[in-house]
Formats: C-alpha cells, structure tokens, sequence
C-alpha cells in the first residue's frame, strides 16, 4: 500500500466559493507550519483527536434599565454557570465562550472567544441606552472564518443567546437583516431571554426566528433558573452531532434535518420552563 | 422529569431502597446519581421517561437482561431496578466504574480534565497507554466483548465513544452503558451517536442491529489507533460549519472513507488530522486492508462488514508483532527493516531480532527480551488471549543467556543443539539457537 497518497495542505486553497455552502473561507493556513509534520513514528505518541469547535455568543443588554439588582443577580448567575457549560464541554468539542454587550455602545467582554476551561466572568455594568441593532450588526461582522469564528477544523453552528429587559432603542430591524444574511446565524441555534415587563417577547421572537426559544423571567429567581436552563441546553445541543430522527418509516432527507437542533432546542426549552415552579405556586409548608 | 434530591430514598423492585448521595453525571436518557444501597455504593441511572417512547417495553427488556446476566465482566451491567414510581419513571443500580479506568473520550482527547475543587479551574492531565502491548491489548478486550455480546444474541445499539473505560495502563476494558442493549432485530428508541452510527442508520432507513454494532466497532477501533474520524477529510472539513444536513451528508448519503483507494475525494488534512496521516504510514497492511474493507464495500453491503472474530485474529496477530528494542524504540515489526525473511533490523540502532514462526501461521513473531506469546497462540482451540504461555527470558543464573520460559500448564518439546527433542515441563525453560524447534503439541514453532 502506498504511503504517499497523503493530502497535502489544502484546508482552503482549491474551495469553490459554491462548497462553502455560504461560509466564507478563513484566512490562509501557516502552510510552513503545516507542511513541518516530521515523522515521528512512535505509535503511541499521538496529539488529541481533532476536536470540533462551539463558540457560545452571549449578547447581553447592559443598559441603564439592568442597573442594580438585575445586573448584579445576572452577573452572579453567569459565573455560577461557566463550570457548568465547561462540563458540556469536556466530551469532544471544544466549547469557547464570546460575551457581546450592547448599551449605548456596543462590547465584547474579551477581544476573542475564550476556551470555557480558561474563561472567567468579568462582571459587567449597566448604563446607556438599548443599541440592539448596533450589537446584531457587530455580532454578524464577528461571525465569521476571518474573525472569530476561525477554528481550522470543523465548527459546529454556534449558539446564540440574547438576553434584554428593554424595547431596542435603534433600529434593531435594520441589524438583524444583517445579521440574518449571515449563514452563521442561518444555522446556528437561538435562544432569548426577555427580563421583566418591558421586554418584548416578539422582539425576541424575530432575532430566534420561533416563539419556543424564547423564555421570560420576570423575578431574580427566575432570571437565574431561566440563564441557566437556556445556557446549558443551547450548549448540550450545540455541541453535539444531530440525533437520530427515529422511526420516520422513510429515508431522512434533508427537509427532515432542516434546522432540528433549533427545533429541538425550543422543545426542550419549553419542557424545562414549564417544570419549574413558579414562586406563587409553592405552598406555605414547603421550601423550607 | 422527575429529578431525584439529594438525601432522597429510592425503593428497589425486591425492596430495601437507595439513598442518593450525589449527582455522577447526566446524558441523553437521564442522570446517574451515587447512591447508597445495602451499605454499598452503587450508580443509579433515573431515567427521564419523557423522553422515552416505550418505557414500560424498555424496563421490560432491562428486566430481562438483568435475568440473563453479562456475557461477561467486561460489562458495567444492571444490576437491580428500582420500584416504578406512580407516573412510571423507573431506574436501575450498577456497580460503580472502578477506579484506575480513564473513559475512552479522555484517551482520545489525550487529557482529562479535573476541576480543583477550591479554585473551580479545570487542570489538564494526560491520558495515554502506558504501552504499545496496553493498547492493543485494549483493543483485542473491546473487540473480544463485542464478540461475547453478539454470541449471546443481542446487539448494543449505540456504541459511541462514551461507551468504555479502558485501563491505559493494562489495556483492561470496561463496557458501560449497557441499558440499550437489546436482542437483535428490537430496538427501543435508539438511533446513536452520528459518525460512530452506520449510514444505514444515519439515512433511516435501517434500525441499529447487530450488523450496525460491527460498523461503530470499525469505527470505535479506528479512532482508537488512528487517532481521527475514519469520514471526517477534506470533503468534509470544506464544509467549515458541520450542519445538520452536512453531518447526513457525509455521515450517511454520501460518507467516504479518508484512504479509499478508489476515491481521494476526502483524504485527511494536514494541520487537522495529522495523526490519522502518521498512523496510516506506522500500521501494517493487513489492519489498513481491515479498515478499508469496513468503510468502503462495508458501508454498503452490512453483511461484508468484519466479524468481531476476524479483528481478533488480526489484533492478536498485530500484538505479537510489537517488538521493544533496546534503544527504547517500540513499533511494529512492519516498522522494522527486514535484512532477511526471519530477522528484524532497528531502523534507528541496528539491532537485529531473531523470529519464530509457527506451523499455523504464516506472519513471524519477533524475539526480544519480555516478549511473550499467549495460549490462543499455542493451542487451536483456546481463545484466551490473556494467558500468557510462554515469554522470552534472561536466564538468572547464567547471564546473558536468552531463553524462553514455559509459563503454560503443559509439557513443551524443544529441540537441543544436539538434535535431540526435550521435555519442557511448566514453570521451566529453554535457550534459544539459531536451529531451535518447539513442539507444543498441534502446534509447531522454529527459529
């Protein structure tokens, strides 16, 4: 058997534009570093399997309206729930973490998406105005093999999670057509998160693209339960290959996969939101 | 769902009941607690029957594997089932995965993560065979287990990489997550884990069986020596964003394998699996020839697919193959120069290694100092592959001179450089030379 018939660097060189089904390609690969594999051929030295990637995007409202109590049970939440992401992550993907926040101006937390084992949660502050469209627009230019979606192997879509408790403030109708010409975002999995009365759900609604991944939490208690239902779903479904639609009888084709992580995610979102106690429905006599 | 707190009392079927202890982990099917059962800790797995299409038909077939027994202890298997509760939820008790077991995604990672418990930070540590011998012993155990499954007529459905715990240091294996295993041709809601299930699978237009078990073996095997997806090469990666459709695509409509000699469409990536291109050049022809047979006639015609019995045969084969060379060079004898038929070279210090052949095979098996052969090797009808029945030795009373040690239970012959044939009586052994022969009974061997 031949030992030549080996690839040689070609991750982007020959793509046809048409075999990026809409991705654009990354920037071109270190060839030099690619073409240095020396033989070593020691059987049992062996680098880890080629991982693939899952960047969870966080967009997180941090006007003046989430001052205080809001901001402060959010932040808490948040760094409660990296470790639990991070065990999401451990199987064979490799999950990392961007945190874009929008008030009048539009921030990333860190300049580029953090492995979940190294990230830590820097605590935010709220101030400004809801500049929704600006943050969907920067979330679109980001989104991208040139920016930061950029892992030379496969990537999985990446879960986008939107949590506000205002009406935008720009014109978050203008960003989203942006964003939604984005083939990352197409097929990527969304979820939001209205917080308190003045969220709109069908706001929320248009960014997922369907009613079941949007959830409200109108207490502390619920912002928390709610953070992490999404958080932790999104991320178990992101990170995983798609499962096997059972018994359709027929060959599965590609309107059955259509988009079933999305599906998918809504189903268990709304499961999960509805076994939780609402604070109003405990009984005096217990919770104690 | 109906999640189980911590504290909670959990009736057993045949009474008593557990106490859960705390959360090990959760899955697609539910969450496995530890907990406390006749002064003995266990592992709980509570199903999340929601999720379930036929629950009562699924604890009807635990049930009856819990009857039957594992077919071996390769098998973490249920133990007990818990009583229903009211609205049918169930679950059931197993031995807990013994320590000194690293799962088969840590292996394949190369590290575990383990999380300090003051800081929360995750620190990485390595996993990795602590020898070549370990880890195709590894792979001989995952072969061998699925061959005791088969043999008693049922399948495991979902074989994926979460599915064992192999001891890196003897190349022990654990299967775990047996509560899917169903005799062949049922299924109870299942489909498996996409690029470790077979495209028939995939597609939908096949339910897991026995045949499918043997294309995730293939699978399982290759990701274990090769270190990649045997699908995953440059068609596949040209997709940059693994969707739905692209996984169905190449992991079921259109999967090519990454060496298929009829089709370099999908051959692997330099910078993205270069272990599968290393591994590709160190393993010899016959296990390459395997994999191929499985992942090109094998993905279309299930019946062509290699029988567990036949990847046994070619591990054990590939076992004695290893040779440990004094430089510290450890590899294949295919890896090793060849000066003439019997005799092996190191690439690297020059060593020259003496072979034995067998009357019953045609492959040499190279001789170095600790090299051993097994039962299986010297007798037609055993297949115990972990007995060793004789090893190459350094005679402790006159050093350096090399010998091999009957570390069977029977008499051995072993012809003498004055032609005359000896008795080899267990425990003792003999010095090798350049005319030697061994007669161990149907067996024959010679220098």
């Amino acid at each position: 058997m031949s030992n030549e018939n080996i690839t040689e660097p070609v991750v982007n060189d020959n793509l046809s534009a048409d075999a990026l089904d809409g991705f654009e390609p990354a920037a071109t690969p270190d060839t030099a570093a690619a073409s240095a594999l020396d033989f070593d051929d020691d059987p049992l030295s062996a680098t880890g399997v080629s991982r693939k990637s899952l960047v969870i995007f966080f967009l997180i409202d941090t006007s003046g309206s989430m001052k205080g109590k809001k901001m402060g049970e959010l932040n808490t939440v948040m760094e409660e729930l990296i470790p639990e992401i991070r065990r999401v992550g451990e199987a064979d993907t490799e999950v990392k973490v961007a945190v874009l926040t929008f008030s009048t101006e539009v921030r990333w937390m860190y300049s580029t998406p953090i492995a979940i084992e190294d990230f830590e949660w820097a605590r935010l502050r709220a101030s400004g105005v809801t500049s929704m469209g600006a943050a969907f627009k920067e979330l679109s230019a980001r989104m991208s093999r040139n920016s930061y979606l950029n892992s030379p192997s496969l990537s999985f879509a990446p879960v986008i999670f939107l949590m506000t408790d205002g009406y935008p403030s720009d014109d978050y109708r203008e960003g989203l057509k942006e964003l939604q010409s984005n083939s990352w975002y197409k097929f990527g999995l969304k979820a939001a998160l209205g917080i308190g009365e003045e969220a709109n759900d069908d706001v929320l609604a248009e960014f997922t693209g369907s009613k079941d991944t949007v959830v409200h939490a109108y207490s502390g208690s619920q912002l928390a339960q709610m953070i992490k239902i999404i958080a932790v779903t999104s991320a178990q479904i992101g990170s995983k290959s798609m499962t096997l639609s059972d018994d359709t009888g027929h060959e599965i084709g590609e309107e059955d996969v259509f988009s079933a992580k999305q599906k998918l995610l809504g189903q268990q979102i709304q499961e999960l939101v509805s076994n939780q106690v609402e604070d109003t429905d405990v009984p005096f006599d217990t919770g104690w | 769902m109906v999640e189980l707190e911590i504290g909670q009392e959990v009736e057993m079927e045949y009474g008593g009941s557990a106490k859960v202890l705390s959360v090990i982990g959760s899955g697609g099917q539910g969450t496995v607690y530890l907990v406390r059962f006749n002064g003995m800790k266990w592992a709980l797995k509570w199903y999340d029957i929601d999720k379930m299409k036929k629950p009562k038909v699924f604890r009807k077939n635990l049930q009856t594997n819990i009857n039957d027994g594992p077919p071996s202890n390769k098998f973490l298997w249920p133990k007990y089932l818990t009583k229903e509760t009211a609205d049918g939820t169930f679950g059931y008790i197993m031995d807990l995965k013994p320590d000194g077991f690293d799962s088969f995604v840590d292996i394949l990672n190369t590290y575990k993560l383990e999380i300090d418990p003051l800081t929360g930070h995750a620190v990485k540590r390595p996993v990795k065979f602590a020898s070549l011998n370990a880890m195709v012993t590894a792979v001989i155990n995952i072969v061998n287990a699925f061959r005791q499954l088969h043999r008693s007529g049922k399948s495991y459905q979902d074989l994926n990489d979460g599915g064992f715990f192999i001891n890196v240091n003897t190349g022990a294996v654990l299967v775990c997550d047996c509560d899917n295993i169903a005799p062949d041709g049922s299924n109870f809601g299942i489909g498996g884990k996409p690029g470790y299930m077979a495209p028939e699978v995939v597609r939908g237009v096949a339910q897991p069986n026995v045949q499918t078990d043997k294309y995730s073996l293939a699978v399982v095997l290759f990701k274990l020596l090769f270190r990649g997806d045997p699908m995953e090469g440059e068609k596949v990666v040209r997709d940059v964003c693994l969707t739905e459709s692209s996984e169905l695509k190449h992991y079921g409509q259109n999967a090519v394998f990454v060496y298929d000699p009829n089709d370099a469409s999908n051959r692997p990536v330099r910078g993205i699996h270069d272990n599968v291109i290393k591994f590709w050049r160190i393993y010899p022809d016959y296990i390459k020839e395997a994999f191929i047979r499985s992942f090109t006639t094998g993905i279309s015609e299930p019946t062509k697919r290699i029988i567990e019995n036949e990847w046994q045969k070619l591990f054990i084969r590939l076992r004695s193959e290893i040779i440990m060379c004094g430089c510290g060079r450890t590899n294949f004898s295919s890896m090793f120069v060849q000066p003439n038929e019997k005799t092996f070279k190191c690439p690297k210090c020059g060593m020259e290694f003496a072979s034995l052949g067998f009357s019953d095979r045609k492959y040499r098996m190279p001789l170095y100092l600790g090299c051993r052969f097994y039962e299986c090797e010297i007798s037609p009808d055993s297949d115990d592959f972990t007995k060793i029945a004789g090893e190459l030795v350094e005679n402790k009373l006159k050093p350096g001179m090399l010998g091999i040690k009957n570390c069977s239970e029977r008499n051995w012959k072993a012809k003498m450089p004055d032609g005359a044939f000896y008795d080899i009586a267990p425990g003792k052994g003999f010095p090798i030379w350049q005319g030697l022969e061994i007669d161990f009974g149907e067996i024959k061997a010679q220098i």
